[in-house]
């Protein structure tokens, strides 16, 4: 059974509250739920819910809105790719975030350029993770010291994005070239020996990767049959009683 | 009411002024209110009629009155001030609705009042924000952007909010829903209020509105979170009211679609599509069926994009329907690539809500004032970016079995590298989570897509999940027709 997109495990009452209530609305909630998005930075656990929640207060009261809790947000959703999360985040920010300043004319007046340029900048590495570019999402982060910036918040975000990148291509991978591999993963050496032995278990054969079997790497072919619910004849069943003829 | 222009010639039609709003239109909307009001006269006659005689035996004519007018479309050549009193008639009629020592002992006029004046509140609301945005682009009417900054607080995002969420509270309509999902009866936990028609029916509707206030700030997951305590079915409340069952549908599917939840977006829109498709002979009312046409061709144009985004089989009459309306286009996103671009975005465009931005444009810097059109496109093209490539892909490896990637690198001209990529993206994106039961936001992660594979190394093993006849629907269509 899958988690419903509203459940976040260890979500605070205090926070549960205000996110099934009106309180949600309520300006002065904007500081417990920042808070609560930076013990998520700290403590590597992670609740889009309320995330969402706190850009919509933005939303609604503009100079509320702080530019280093959005780009937070936003580095958090990184860490859950390739969920939709990072693009429901967009949804709620400022539409002028997304449109690079060239296109408006430059004025100075236009003071929230910083924002627009790290969601910008934030955007171009979730397309490069979504992409499945992982080497050129690595590379990318390293070419500029604004996304150190923007990361530094989030404890260990280098290991989190590792062991994500790990999960998402074990659904898809049996075995893989290990220089690949290490440009995926951003780890050489010893180094990456260690992630791959000890941190996600797998082995490595000369110069191959082998990733266990799991659900979605198997690919065996199946018939799917339809499944028949009693309710469905519900009718027929009922007719059959009221015309007993 | 007295500044109002709408002239009291449709009840039971506001939806059909939502296709008025684009300019183009106007003239031949025009023509149609013309037409409606033609063949509705003899009809209204008689409504208007009634309305006189329970208005004296209720000795509330005033009140009946207004509950009416609230219910009616403005004209969509209003002027700006009829616009701002037009809000301030709805705050003060609410106000009066809830803020009265008691409820209100009268009947509404008819079911599908309270379904119209959610909606027209909404949609003067959502106009009202349009116009707002586009008066700041335009920067040349310095004389009703200086009436707007007086009037911040005229269609405030927070109390259209307020109004909604009030409506809910005092109907106390998420406990009686609640109470009759587990079977209980639901009127005792109505309250006073809760327990009129009048009341209930404004809640229960205020549940739908919120459901598209909330999709049109661009905050999908918490639209169909609201909705948590209706149960989507045509027993359903709102199938009564077939523009609210309509509108339900549609913002839901959107939701879902944006969610990147195909497959229940085309459920949504395909249930919907065809319940309207199999009732368009019964509609009572003609020019309701002619407004919903617009929003028809929407969805149709939605459920492309879905099935673009996830193939899937469609229901027969649907299909045909979008290859009547869309086949040019239908074809050219199904095959993806670069070219289908431009079409993803004509799509999109032709069939989104309008959405809106809650607070004031800056009226100062029109440059900074991106139509949130726009921006909800731009994060939805990103989407369509990634995935273009899928559809080359996977009809290349439906023809193997095994196949080595170097050589199907070779076949579709790329690197190795980025072939892998590709695959990657293709089998994350045939993991979708998908509804089972409980409320619209839960669902498994299941595969949708009917290929299957895996990389060991260079060669990609391919396998497919064939899918069983689906006998069970042919079988009871059949039963159903000879007894």
């Amino acid at each position: 059974m899958g988690v419903p997109f509203d459940f976040a495990e260890g979500r605070p009452d205090l926070i549960n509250a205000i996110l099934n209530g009106l309180d949600r609305y309520n300006p002065e909630s904007t500081s417990v739920l920042q808070e609560y998005v930076m013990s998520q930075c700290e403590s590597q656990t992670y609740d889009c819910y309320a995330n969402l929640a706190l850009l919509k207060l933005y939303q609604f009261n503009p100079p509320l809105s702080r530019d280093e809790t959005i780009s937070n947000i936003l580095v958090k959703a990184l860490t859950v790719f390739p969920t939709p999360d990072f693009s429901l985040c967009l949804s709620l920010l400022p539409p002028y975030t997304l449109f690079p300043s060239g296109t408006r004319s430059a004025t100075p007046a236009a003071g929230d350029a910083p924002l627009a340029e790290a969601v910008q900048k934030l955007t171009l590495l979730n397309n490069l993770l979504s992409g499945a570019d992982y080497a050129t999402f690595w590379a990318t982060l390293d070419s500029d010291d604004l996304y150190a910036d923007l990361v530094a918040d989030v404890t260990g975000f280098e290991e989190l994005m590792r062991v994500r990148i790990a999960v998402v291509l074990s659904s898809a991978i049996r075995e893989i070239q290990r220089p690949v591999l290490e440009g995926w993963l951003n780890l050489h050496g010893k180094e990456f020996e260690h992630f791959i032995k000890d941190v996600c278990e797998w082995k490595i054969e000369g110069d191959n990767v082998q990733v266990p079997l799991n659900k979605d790497n198997k690919a065996e072919g199946t018939v799917v049959r339809e499944n028949v619910k009693f309710d469905q004849f519900a009718r027929i069943v009922r007719r059959a009683y009221e015309q007993p003829a | 009411m007295s500044l109002r222009q709408a002239q009291p010639f449709q009840n039971g039609s506001a939806p059909a002024r939502a296709i008025a709003d684009d300019e183009s239109d106007a003239e031949e909307d025009a023509l149609v209110q013309d037409y409606r009001e033609q063949v509705q006269y003899d009809q209204d006659g008689l409504e208007d009629l009634n309305r006189t005689i329970s208005a004296q035996a209720g000795s509330n004519e005033g009140i009946f009155q207004q509950l009416g007018n609230a219910a009616l479309p403005l004209d969509f050549q209003a002027t700006l001030d009829t616009k701002i009193s037009s809000y301030y008639n709805y705050c003060d009629l609410f106000h009066f609705l809830l803020n009265t020592a008691g409820p209100l002992d009268v009947e509404p006029p008819n079911y599908y009042w309270a379904w119209d004046v959610i909606d027209e509140f909404i949609y003067q609301f959502n106009s009202f924000c349009s116009y707002r945005q586009r008066l700041a682009l335009k920067r040349d009417n310095t004389e009703e952007v200086q009436v707007m900054r007086d009037k911040q607080d005229v269609w405030a995002c927070y109390s259209v909010l307020n109004v909604l969420y009030s409506l809910i509270q005092k109907s106390q309509i998420t406990e009686q829903l609640a109470a009759q999902k587990r079977g209980e009866d639901a009127a005792a936990y109505a309250g006073d209020y809760g327990s009129r028609p009048l009341y209930k029916m404004l809640g229960y509707f205020s549940i739908i509105g919120l459901l598209r206030v909330h999709c049109l700030l661009g905050d999908y997951s918490l639209a169909l979170k609201t909705l948590d305590d209706i149960e989507l079915s045509k027993k359903a409340m709102f199938a009564r009211v077939m523009a609210a069952h309509f509108t339900t549908y549609y913002y839901v599917g959107f939701s879902y679609m944006m969610m990147r939840r195909y497959a229940d977006a085309i459920r949504m829109f395909q249930h919907i599509l065809i319940y309207v498709s199999r009732t368009k002979n019964f509609q009572k009312n003609p020019a309701q069926y002619d407004s919903i046409t617009k929003k028809n061709d929407q969805m149709y144009a939605l459920i492309a994009i879905c099935v673009a985004f996830q193939p899937t089989r469609l229901d027969d009459t649907v299909h045909t329907a979008i290859r009547e309306k869309f086949g040019e286009q239908f074809n050219r996103i199904q095959r993806g690539g670069p070219e289908a671009l431009p079409i993803f975005e004509e799509l999109f465009r032709l069939a989104c809500p309008k959405f809106i931005t809650p607070t004031p444009p800056d009226y100062d810097n029109p440059e900074v004032n991106v139509d949130p059109i726009d921006h909800q496109l731009a994060i939805f093209m990103e989407e369509v970016k990634i995935n273009m490539w899928s559809p080359t892909l996977k009809s290349y490896l439906k023809l193997y079995t095994t196949m080595d990637l170097k050589k199907l690198a070779n076949f579709l001209e790329v690197e190795p590298d980025k072939l892998r990529s590709r695959l990657l993206v293709n089998k994350q994106r045939s993991r979708q989570t998908r509804w089972s039961e409980g409320g619209l936001l839960d669902g498994e992660i299941t595969n949708t897509n009917d290929l299957d594979y895996a990389i060991q190394g260079d060669l990609i093993h391919v396998s497919e999940a064939k899918v069983g006849r689906r006998l069970v629907d042919w079988y009871l269509r059949n039963l159903a027709r000879t007894y």
